[in-house]
């Protein structure tokens, strides 16, 4: 029997109460979860570790919510092959501590590890700095298996890292924020943890100093594995990390050291404490504050991203921060909005910016003041007829969290 | 759905929008589109043709949609799983002369091109600037990036640096009904689905691509190569194991058997000795790192047995080890009149026992197989050699190839890693896959092409047709199948 009972406060999706609460233990039960909603015409939504809820629209209709904590088994891992496989409810920090007894990480490093899932990692695209050198969820995710909207189980993919046997449904499952199918185990690649790890840090520098010792390091074929501009008043303290074996790290250490100094900038190679110091103040600014928003543009607009566009967000808000991913393209704004009414003008402002230059922002937490006057996805996209196409064919009675994604899906 | 038109009317509508010179239906110019890279299956489309821009591309669609034919579209025609090979009664839409770079960003690190363009023609286009496209499949100087996409097509490189999918930035695409659609960009996270994923690798049954938005890499700093020589597959598959656990990720790391050797040095005159089996190894990166990197790796090899380890003294020695082992699989036709070549993928751990099964099928169908493989990712490419003139031989390498595809779903691994399902092993689909999640990708399909016209008869196992499920009535006839040009895809 599926655990189920009354939904609470505690389960709310952005305020909406579910009627009743699905906690499947097994993947069995999760098929049964979802045949059960169909017969009785529930709409529902997944819920790992609730880390990405703010992502996406109110729910537009929610009659249960499906928890997947229970199903937290490792189901299969292989040192040898570099790859594991685990149910969608595991959290990344259960995950790591498993794969960490044979020295191996899975290189993803979203915000809240320990309590996000590997299905609500999946879903939400969820991503850390590291994307800088190993991707994100679909560049590592190698098959999952799923449970439609019709209480069918199915797989995609499979467990060796090189496979093109049949379309692609782990990657069409990152970032689809439970519309298409419930996951119910996620196989990814892993890599081996790194023998030494080091970071660099260039403190007060300003946007254009960020950008041009970023265009440097590429030049000089430099391999960081993440690089950060943490916002600190209107100056960037760049931390720039490298991992992997022990002389590598070293050179390219030194090395990133000496472009510093050549562009007449002074940087520092963090010893441990300063290092885990400086990495806690960019989680704070990816899990901290009521207002999380994600800006995405080509990464040399850096300068731009930094003078315009991130101020009219960072304006509004008191306190506020920021981190911006150089190489990627990507920053995150976060804090506690002053006025909602301001607030979403500014929104507003830093949105057309960055669509003009063919990027996206997009709201990973708002208060509902805010979510009511400011669509967390924009306008949609110019292939949401295709998008609209697929959820018809996978959930045509929509009932796979409703009104979450974009243009309304 | 309109009437069906008749063929000589077709072919006038179609040479008006393309000129006449890229439209036949007849002549020793269809003869080269009947099959792709697997030339045994031979399928006469009704015509061919090539369009040059977008705009032709989509009345090229439209004007063979509304004909009732299905859709093949092809780029270069190198894949090797039939995946651009006709159907009866076809119009294949061959990309070869959209070849222009539209526009390329460096400092975003992103090139725009056309489907036909090569793939090796997009490195050479950055090279210059010290960047290059990463996805290096073996038949890089000749294949195209629209094909390239349609397969998801691989390399020695993969390992490190993944495959098509992960490279490709955006696409622009034309549905069958003609419409245009951009997915993706040049920034990263665009809102919405994936629509990419679906795409890349749907072996051409979703649109027509007529732009690709490929990520550039900037070159590594240093590449180090070694060449090792083992007694047998069994200490070469140690080896690739061992450096894999000591935490070393190659860029590529390569195995070939005893045969493979002897075919790569019948072509290419090389001085390879005769040995068991024979590792080539690419380290990149910053240069103190793979300085490190690869020592350790020789090291590894030295501790499990090599017989001779070889590091190249110039650029041009290793681009000679390089032209040895993306050479041998043509080589194999020095040593054997026929060759197959499969594709499969197993959990790289099992290289050695793998091996020792393929040995022991092999002598069962009284057949010999070359292996040529992508040891770190566990992508195996035996070529199962035959003589056509004997009797019976074809078939039983035919068997033989299927036995192996099987093996490699029996543990655990795939029935292809970069080659694609096309028609060859559309059959083995079902090996892999259960009857929902066969159906669940169907969905995908029908998602983008609701009448699956484009390139019917690949990937699914013949039965049902497309991404509807048969209802009570039975199967659901596609239309070109209803309209009697078309008996099964």
């Amino acid at each position: 029997m599926i655990r189920e009972r009354q939904g609470t406060d505690d389960d709310a999706v952005q305020g909406v109460i579910p009627r009743i609460v699905l906690e499947p233990a097994t993947l069995e039960e999760a098929a049964a979860a979802l045949c059960r909603s169909a017969a009785d015409r529930l709409a529902v939504t997944f819920v790992g570790g609730g880390t990405d809820l703010g992502l996406g629209g109110r729910p537009a209709r929610l009659d249960a919510v499906i928890r997947t904590g229970a199903l937290s088994r490792l189901v299969d891992h292989a040192p040898a092959d570099q790859v594991v496989t685990a149910e969608a409810g595991m959290t990344l920090g259960s995950l790591r501590e498993t794969l960490a007894l044979h020295r191996q990480w899975l290189a993803l490093d979203p915000p809240f590890p320990d309590r996000a899932t590997l299905g609500g990692v999946v879903a939400a695209n969820a991503f850390g700095p590291r994307r800088a050198r190993f991707g994100a969820a679909r560049d590592l995710v190698l098959g999952v298996s799923i449970v439609r909207a019709d209480g069918t189980a199915a797989k995609g993919g499979g467990r060796v890292v090189k496979n093109v046997a049949g379309f692609d449904l782990p990657r069409l499952m990152v970032g689809s924020l439970g519309t298409l199918a419930l996951l119910t185990t996620v196989t990814f690649r892993v890599h081996p943890l790194p023998e030494a790890r080091a970071t660099v840090l260039f403190p007060g520098l300003d946007a254009t100093q960020a950008w041009a010792l970023t265009s440097g390091w590429r030049a000089a074929q430099l391999e960081p594995t993440s690089a950060a501009a943490i916002l600190d008043s209107d100056r960037f303290d760049l931390g720039v990390r490298f991992e992997g074996f022990e002389s590598g790290v070293a050179d390219q250490t030194a090395r990133m050291l000496g472009l510093g100094r050549k562009a007449g900038l002074a940087g520092a190679r963090l010893g441990d404490v300063e290092a885990a110091e400086f990495w806690r103040r960019h989680d704070a600014v990816r899990e901290g504050g009521s207002l999380r928003v994600k800006f995405s543009a080509p990464p040399s607009r850096l300068p731009e991203m930094a003078r315009g566009w991130l101020p009219a967000v960072l304006g509004e808000l008191s306190p506020s921060a920021a981190v911006l991913y150089p190489t990627l393209g990507l920053a995150f704004a976060s804090g506690e909005p002053a006025s909602a009414a301001s607030l979403v003008a500014g929104l507003h402002d830093a949105r057309v910016a960055v669509i003009a230059v063919g990027g996206s922002l997009v709201l990973c937490e708002a208060p509902v003041a805010v979510r009511r006057a400011f669509d967390p996805w924009g306008a949609p996209p110019p292939a949401i007829d295709l998008m609209r196409s697929l959820k018809e064919r996978f959930d045509p009675d929509r009932r796979l969290s409703p009104g979450r994604f974009v243009g309304g899906i | 759905m309109s009437e069906r038109t008749s063929l000589p009317d077709l072919a006038r509508r179609m040479a008006a929008v393309v000129g006449a010179r890229n439209c036949f239906s007849s002549g020793p110019d269809l003869l080269t589109y009947e099959c792709d890279g697997i030339t045994h299956g031979r399928t006469r489309p009704d015509l061919v043709v090539l369009p040059g821009t977008t705009q032709e591309v989509v009345e090229v669609v439209r004007l063979a949609r509304a004909s009732g034919r299905p859709i093949v579209p092809r780029g270069s025609g190198t894949g090797l799983s039939g995946g651009a090979r006709p159907v009866p009664g076809s119009v294949v839409v061959a990309l070869s002369r959209m070849r222009r770079i539209l526009e390329v960003n460096l400092e975003d690190g992103w090139a725009r091109v056309e489907p036909g363009v090569l793939n090796l023609d997009v490195t050479k286009a950055v090279s210059g600037a010290g960047y290059y496209y990463a996805p290096d499949p073996s038949s890089q100087s000749i294949c195209s990036i629209g094909g390239n996409l349609a397969e998801n097509a691989g390399g020695a490189h993969c390992l490190k640096y993944g495959f098509t999918a992960n490279h490709v930035l955006g696409a622009r695409l034309v549905l069958h009904d003609g419409r245009v659609v951009d997915i993706g960009g040049t920034s990263l996270d665009s809102p919405g689905h994936d629509l990419l994923a679906a795409l890349v690798g749907s072996e051409g049954m979703l649109g027509i691509v007529t732009e690709v938005t490929l990520r550039l890499l900037r070159k590594p700093e240093a590449t180090r190569t070694f060449f090792a020589t083992f007694p047998s597959t069994d200490e070469g598959g140690e080896a690739v194991s061992r450096i894999i656990a000591a935490g070393i990720l190659p860029a590529a790391i390569e195995m070939m058997d005893r045969l493979a050797i002897v075919a790569a040095k019948a072509a290419t005159g090389l001085d390879w000795p005769d040995v068991g089996a024979a590792l080539l190894m690419d380290a990149d990166g910053p240069v103190a790192e793979v300085e490190d990197t690869s020592a350790r790796a020789v090291k590894i090899a030295h501790e499990v047995g090599a017989l001779e380890v070889r590091l190249p003294k110039s650029e041009a020695e290793r681009q000679l080890m390089w032209k040895g082992r993306k050479s041998a699989f043509a080589a194999v036709g020095r040593i054997s009149p026929n060759y197959m070549v499969e594709d499969g993928v197993i959990p790289r751990s099992e290289i050695a026992s793998v091996l020792r099964e393929i040995a022991s099928m092999a002598k069962d169908q009284g057949l010999r197989v070359a292996n040529v493989f992508h040891a770190g990712d566990g992508n195996l490419h035996p070529l199962v050699l035959y003589d056509a003139r004997e009797s019976g031989q074809e078939e039983r390498a035919e068997h033989l190839g299927g036995q192996i595809l099987r093996m490699c779903v029996r543990r655990g691994g795939s029935i292809t890693g970069e080659h694609g399902v096309g028609a060859d092993k559309a059959e083995y689909m079902a090996d892999m896959f259960g009857e929902s999640d066969l159906e669940t990708m169907k969905w995908v399909r029908a998602a983008f092409d609701p009448e699956c016209g484009f390139n019917p008869g690949k990937v699914f196992p013949s039965t049902p047709l497309c991404g509807e499920t048969a209802g009570p009535g039975g199967r659901v006839l596609h239309p070109a199948e209803k309209s009697g040009e078309v008996e099964r895809w």
